[in-house]
């Protein structure tokens, strides 16, 4: 049972995907997908499909929602929307996140 | 984790498909607009699905990763584990079948067995705050019980408020309900009015004792125990309307009490307790004294104060009053004695054992099974499955297995108790209320996970470390020398064990036979016996009292089947409870005596030689001069105290309770006769000094009959009612017994658990004889190779069968030798249990070895008989 090697930066997908639902409203998983690669561009390597096992967690924790609605082919899918809880924790991973990137700048800086 | 979220996972297990069918439809939505946004970007169809293909990634993966995500991955294993293992058990229904039932015994009995000793010894008592309730006596010496009494107790209850919340007296007494003409008889209780304050009891119904119940002309009251208003009085609605005419007496019922303890106490009803003037004297002790502990007041802490009280109150008495020590015992301490709380452990002991040989059984028939599924689980290794998913999924299976056993187990327990509380409630406390709760259940569970890991971890780990092409090997070749081995000590484990318990049994029933032979003074073949009680009201006089006892014996001896009849306030080889002290001239100190009234026929019905003088004859009674009679024993301490050569025509002063009052008269007597003793303890006590009083000279309104009977017991009983009834039709006779009955009482209580450990060791027995039998026969199927090749070489049957057959018996004699050395050491605790046997008594350990060596044997011949009919050419062709 190994894990998928997710080319994304570990535990920054959770974050990616709460801020494409905080920016875009709700989305089903390929539009989520698809506006995370473009915002991306080149630089992140995703397999499309490894937001799926994200949102189900997500979901779980309550931090996002879902409603059926109707895609672009005519068939029910889920859309997914920030909750209350989502848009807080959005702001706790955003503010870890800078918390560690200015950790490991200031770490580099002054090692060089 | 959040708990939210754990609690998603959870629900998630449940929701399985559901889940997989909207992951399903989410990829497909997913990869169709993947499509269709290539195709805009120019694709051909073919090329823009596999273009969606890559950029979506592993679609395998991704469902394993989100069944990861979304819930308990290892639950999911766990449930697939167990359908398999679950349908594997239904493919080998014989293999599932024994070992369930194998543990089922073991499980089964070990619960039973817990039941007791939970509700005996475990559980708290069913009243409210048990440890606070205490029984409070006098010891004149260490070791001594004395009743208490009525001023004493008064006393006590003034002065020793600040440690007892309530303390109050009871007097058993037994009287005759009148119902629609038919008399039965009714054990009760004359309680204080705290009585219940005590137990902290209320009435179900009514209520209980007001304080000024138990006060001089208040109305006649009583409160009846559950049972006693459904088996009594027929549950009637209307109780609390209603008047018991007992002892001729209407009493209102003023309350039931709730089902429970009370109901398994042979006490059916209370009534106040008032104390009348006469019993108002300090040197009559027949109160029993009961309290309850203030809160933070432990029993030590009342001792003493009720030491201190007593030297207050003694002060200005006797010498011998001053000595004695008051006792402030838990109850719960009283309730099971030490020897009980013994029989009990060693019961258990054997029972855990019984457990120990049945999952060495288990274990055994697991192995066998292992070794035989030796290629499929080689086949699986070599697919790829890890070992520790092949431990898992064996240990899965060895616990649905054990599981299944808990779960019979259960069952056989609720049978076994059911069938077992009849017999041993006598035994046991009334407070011990044996039965499947949940206690017991959680113990029944934590068993079979016990037994689960002990017989399925052994199996699974020597199944799954082997090396995966020797397993290969082996089962193509079938012979397991490992496996063997590790089979092999097990069956001496289980003989070694089962060796042990069967000793045990033979000790306890060598010494129960021991008891049998015991010569008891008295010859009670044909001897029933049952209580009279006469209602006072009926009889106010002990001359009343005296012509009745005469008129019945005289109406009883000509009644058809009778052939002796004597009657006595206390049975043979029973305790007599009753204590007083003679007086011998010119010595100032109290002789301390039993005390015992008996009619001329007691002796001679019983037996029992007149060694000196005579004994009593129907010439004493009112009008001639008192006498009496003494034992042995009693001689014996006369001529130790007050150096009487030859006690006979010895005048002497004996202290008598009077009729239906308790003043004490201390007339001057003459000794007219010595008597052999009798015995009236367990064995082990010396027999106690006994003086024996003329019925007729101090009549009691409570005696028993003794009737010798010249044809079948049971068939004398209605002309032994009828004559009885022609003299008082409203009286009737209670406590029916045999003799035999009375003495298996006395004198079996320290053997009492013969009979259950002798039917574990039977089971014992059993399951070894299954595990030598399942090894023995696996060993033959393994070596059919090697039998048929030395059969074709020319062996005959016979060295077939021996070669068989030596293999079990090393196999036994090592057990054996290792039985015996574990019976040196454990039999030890039983040694208090045995009469005049040895703990290592040689005929019980000969027979117990020379009978597990046969059951060997017998285990062993069937599959040696199997190994001589082998066919030599089959069993080559089929092997090679």
């Amino acid at each position: 049972m190994s894990k998928p090697q997710s080319e994304v930066p570990y535990g920054t997908l959770d974050l990616l995907i709460l801020k494409t639902l905080e920016a875009m409203g709700p989305l089903h998983g390929y539009a989520i997908s698809r506006r995370i690669e473009q915002v991306s561009g080149d630089s992140l390597q995703l397999s499309q499909g490894s937001v799926h096992p994200a949102l189900i967690r997500l979901e779980q924790e309550g931090w996002i929602r879902t409603d059926w609605g109707i895609s672009e082919t005519n068939r029910k899918v889920k859309f997914y929307s920030l909750t209350r809880a989502g848009k807080k924790q959005l702001l706790v991973e955003v503010a870890n996140w800078e918390k560690a990137t200015a950790l490991v700048a200031h770490f580099l800086e002054s090692m060089s | 984790m959040t708990v939210r979220r754990a609690v998603e996972r959870l629900l998630a297990l449940v929701r399985r498909r559901h889940l997989d069918r909207e992951l399903e439809n989410e990829i497909l939505a997913h990869l169709e607009l993947a499509e269709r946004d290539a195709m805009a970007r120019g694709l051909s169809p073919e090329e823009a699905r596999r273009a969606a293909r890559r950029r979506f990634g592993g679609i395998d993966q991704m469902k394993e990763e989100h069944r990861d995500q979304r819930s308990f991955r290892w639950i999911e294993t766990l449930l697939r584990d167990l359908r398999y293992g679950l349908a594997a058990l239904r493919r080998a229904p014989g293999f599932t079948a024994i070992v369930v039932s194998v543990l089922a015994l073991g499980i089964g009995a070990n619960v039973a067995m817990f039941s007791v000793v939970d509700a005996a010894l475990l559980k708290p008592l069913p009243f409210p705050q048990p440890d606070r309730i205490v029984r409070v006596w006098e010891a004149p010496l260490p070791g001594v019980l004395n009743a208490t009494s009525a001023p004493d107790f008064l006393d006590w209850k003034r002065l020793a408020n600040t440690v007892f919340e309530a303390l109050s007296a009871e007097q058993s007494i037994s009287v005759a309900l009148t119902d629609k003409d038919e008399a039965t008889r009714l054990s009760g209780k004359a309680v204080t009015a705290d009585y219940f304050q005590v137990f902290s009891t209320r009435a179900q119904l009514g209520r209980t004792f007001s304080p000024e119940e138990d006060q001089p002309g208040a109305a006649p009251l009583i409160v009846l125990s559950h049972a006693a208003w459904q088996s009594d009085f027929g549950g009637d609605p209307d109780i609390l309307h209603r008047r018991a005419i007992l002892d001729g007496v209407p009493h209102q019922v003023i309350g039931v009490l709730p089902p429970g303890a009370f109901d398994r106490d042979e006490t059916r009803f209370w009534k106040p307790l008032v104390f009348t003037p006469d019993q108002q004297v300090r040197d009559i002790h027949w109160l029993t004294v009961y309290g309850r502990l203030r809160g933070g007041v432990t029993a030590a802490q009342a001792g003493e104060r009720m030491q201190a009280i007593h030297a207050a109150l003694t002060e200005t008495r006797s010498i011998e009053d001053r000595k004695a020590t008051i006792v402030v015992e838990p109850l719960a301490r009283l309730l099971v004695g030490a020897g009980l709380q013994r029989s009990i452990y060693v019961a258990f002991g054997a029972v855990a054992l019984v457990l120990l040989i049945a999952c060495a059984n288990a274990v055994n028939l697991l192995l066998a099974k292992a070794a035989s599924r030796g290629r499929e689980l080689a086949v699986r290794a070599a697919l790829g499955a890890s070992r520790g998913r092949l431990i898992a999924q064996l240990l899965t299976e060895s616990m649905v297995l054990c599981l299944l056993g808990g779960v019979a187990g259960i069952i056989l327990a609720g049978l076994l108790i059911r069938v077992a509380t009849p017999i041993l409630a006598d035994s046991l406390p009334f407070t011990a209320d044996v039965k499947l709760d949940l206690r017991v259940l959680s113990f029944a569970g934590v068993v079979a996970l016990g037994v689960a890991l002990l017989a399925g971890t052994f199996p699974a780990l020597r199944a799954s470390f082997s090396n995966v092409a020797e397993l290969l090997n082996r089962s193509v070749r079938g012979s397991s020398g490992a496996h063997a081995r590790l089979r092999r000590a097990i069956v001496i484990g289980e003989v070694a064990l089962s060796l042990v318990l069967v000793c045990g049994a033979l000790l306890l029933f060598r010494s129960l036979l021991k008891l049998q032979q015991l010569d008891t003074g008295v010859r009670i073949e044909n001897v029933i016996t049952m209580s009279v009680d006469l209602p006072p009201g009926a009889y106010p006089t002990p001359q009343k009292a005296a012509l009745f006892y005469r008129a019945m014996a005289q109406r009883l001896q000509a009644a058809p089947g009778v052939s002796q009849v004597g009657l006595s306030t206390n049975l043979p080889l029973q305790w007599i409870s009753n204590g007083e002290g003679m007086l011998l001239p010119g010595i100032p100190e109290m002789v301390h005596v039993r005390f015992k009234r008996v009619d001329p026929g007691y002796f001679r019905t019983l037996g029992i030689p007149v060694l000196a003088g005579r004994g009593i004859t129907g010439q004493d009674s009112e009008g001639t001069p008192r006498v009496v009679v003494i034992n042995q024993a009693l001689a014996a301490r006369l001529a130790e105290v007050a150096r009487v050569k030859d006690p006979v025509d010895q005048v002497v002063r004996v202290s008598t309770p009077g009729y239906l009052e308790t003043r004490v008269f201390i007339p001057e007597v003459e000794i007219v006769g010595v008597i052999r003793s009798e015995r009236v303890s367990s064995p082990g006590d010396s027999d106690p000094p006994v003086v024996y009083v003329p019925l007729a000279q101090a009549p009691s309104p409570q005696v028993k009959l003794l009737i010798r009977t010249g044809t079948e017991m049971a068939a004398v009983m209605p002309a032994i009612r009828e004559a009885v009834r022609e003299i008082d039709p409203n009286l009737p006779l209670g406590d029916v017994a045999t003799m035999q009955q009375v003495r298996d009482r006395t004198l079996s209580g320290a053997s009492r658990p013969a009979g259950l450990i002798g039917a574990f060791a039977a089971i014992a027995v059993l399951l070894a004889a299954i595990g030598l039998y399942g090894v023995l026969s696996h060993t033959v199927t393994l070596q059919r190779r090697e039998i048929g090749i030395r059969m074709a070489l020319g062996a005959g049957a016979t060295e077939v069968l021996s070669h068989v057959l030596r293999n079990a018996l090393s196999m036994v004699a090592v057990g054996i030798v290792l039985g015996l050395l574990g019976t040196f050491a454990l039999t030890r605790v039983m040694k208090n249990l045995l009469f005049e046997v040895s703990p290592l008594d040689p005929v019980a350990l000969t027979v117990a070895c020379f009978s597990i060596a046969l059951i060997g044997l017998l285990a062993g011949f069937l599959p040696a008989r199997r190994a001589t009919s082998l066919d030599p050419v089959e069993t080559l062709r089929e092997e090679g």
